[in-house]
């Protein structure tokens, strides 16, 4: 990971970080391989006929890369509605490929976990009480050696 | 007494987080208090645990960022005042203690000298050591990461200690706490002395509310294998810039073996009793 001025403020102050104690809606990314998970919080307004993310929060069990991919990912979330948040979700999975596959895995957990909170949200307007969506990420996070590529 | 518990847990905090920002000989003191603080905290979730009231270790985040210290002070003296009017809620013979600490502590507080703080500058130097750009990288995502993980141990340490009556994993699980105490010291203190100076995050509850014991050990010691691991690349890295600190990251990752040996020994002992 490359250690610029950006990435130290958001190791030090990690943005919305915790969870939100009005949430409405929230899911899981999770990596099957090592226990990792992000989960993101949503409180969503209904304005104009659309859903809006009025707030949100997320908490990891994870590295510093998932935590400052959280951190970035919410920040550009809030105050989106689903469908600029669901464009967020696939711009952020169209540059995975283009990043370590250790540092990928770790952004691909955040933005499947606003991806299940977006799901779960919709899935609570027809069942209110239906539970939590998870996703499973399909990058590996295991860095691999030197020369053992 | 869970709104007291996180208002002290918060407390503890900001005044070790004071403590790193402090270069004069208040630090000595500031960490002082800072354990002293935690220590109030483990005998108001003591109470907890024998009332059976449920508590996690979830807490606000704790804004530390200031240019001065006197700033980060007077917020301490404040949230210690608050915790004063909540004490109602332990038994009389804790409350009058940590009434009585909190007097002296604010009073002690308040009279401290002021210093500039330069915790927060991102300068990312450390006293008289020139490392390369790559070693300054890699020792500022090691710092992030361990400290976070020495927090994190505390608190799971702690929570299985208030929540057993074996005294046998109960002295393994203390020198456990007190061990990452100094690392988190170590951690903490770097990081202030190269401006990167951040308050660990909060912990998932899952983390520390362990349902399986067993794998929890097994789990732990693989995590100090993979921290040895760890603080050998870190010391590779810093070596040749600066052969003292690589020589601090051998210290640690030494040190890391006999958390090996006593998590080894509380699982050993862990299923011994199981099967009696």
């Amino acid at each position: 990971m490359t250690v610029d001025a950006q990435l130290i403020e958001h190791m030090m102050e990690p943005k919305n970080y915790g969870t939100l104690e009005n949430s409405n809606s929230e899911g899981l990314g999770k990596n099957p391989e090592n226990g990792e998970k992000v989960i993101v919080y949503l409180q969503v307004m209904e304005e104009e006929g659309e859903s809006v993310i009025e707030d949100i929060s997320f908490q990891a069990i994870g590295c510093s890369t998932t935590i400052v991919a959280g951190s970035m990912i919410t920040q550009e979330a809030r105050g989106l509605s689903f469908k600029g948040a669901t464009n967020l979700i696939t711009a952020t999975m169209k540059i995975l490929d283009k990043v370590p596959p250790e540092d990928a895995a770790c952004s691909e957990m955040v933005a499947l976990a606003l991806k299940a909170s977006l799901e779960t949200y919709r899935l609570r307007q027809e069942e209110s009480d239906h539970p939590s969506v998870t996703y499973q990420i399909t990058n590996d996070c295991t860095p691999k050696e030197e020369g053992n590529q | 007494m869970k709104a007291l518990a996180i208002s002290m847990h918060e407390a503890w905090l900001a005044t070790l987080m004071a403590g790193f920002m402090s270069k004069t000989t208040s630090k000595q003191k500031l960490f002082d208090f800072s354990d002293i603080l935690f220590r109030h905290f483990t005998w108001i979730e003591a109470e907890m645990v024998m009332a059976k009231e449920p508590y996690d270790y979830n807490r606000e985040a704790i804004p530390i960022k200031v240019e001065k210290l006197s700033v980060i002070l007077h917020n301490i003296i404040q949230r210690l005042n608050q915790i004063d009017l909540q004490l109602a809620v332990v038994s009389p013979d804790l409350s009058h203690r940590i009434t009585h600490d909190i007097q002296y502590i604010t009073g002690v507080l308040a009279q401290l000298p002021d210093e500039e703080v330069t915790a927060f500058n991102t300068l990312r130097k450390l006293d008289n050591i020139e490392l390369s750009s790559e070693a300054t990288d890699a020792l500022t995502l090691f710092l992030f990461e361990e400290s976070y993980k020495e927090y994190e141990l505390i608190m799971i340490y702690n929570y299985l200690k208030a929540h057993s009556d074996d005294a046998y994993i109960n002295r393994i699980f203390q020198i456990l706490v007190d061990e990452s105490f100094f690392h988190l010291k170590s951690f903490g203190d770097m990081m202030a002395k190269m401006g990167i100076l951040g308050v660990p995050r909060t912990i998932f509850k899952e983390m520390y509310q362990v349902e399986d014991i067993e794998a929890f050990f097994l789990a732990g010691i693989d995590e100090e294998l993979a921290a040895k691991e760890e603080c050998k690349k870190l010391s590779d890295a810093v070596a040749t810039n600066s052969p003292q600190l690589a020589q601090f990251f051998d210290f640690i990752n030494n040190q890391e073996n006999y958390h090996i040996s006593l998590m080894k020994d509380a699982l050993a002992h862990w299923e011994k009793e199981k099967n009696v």
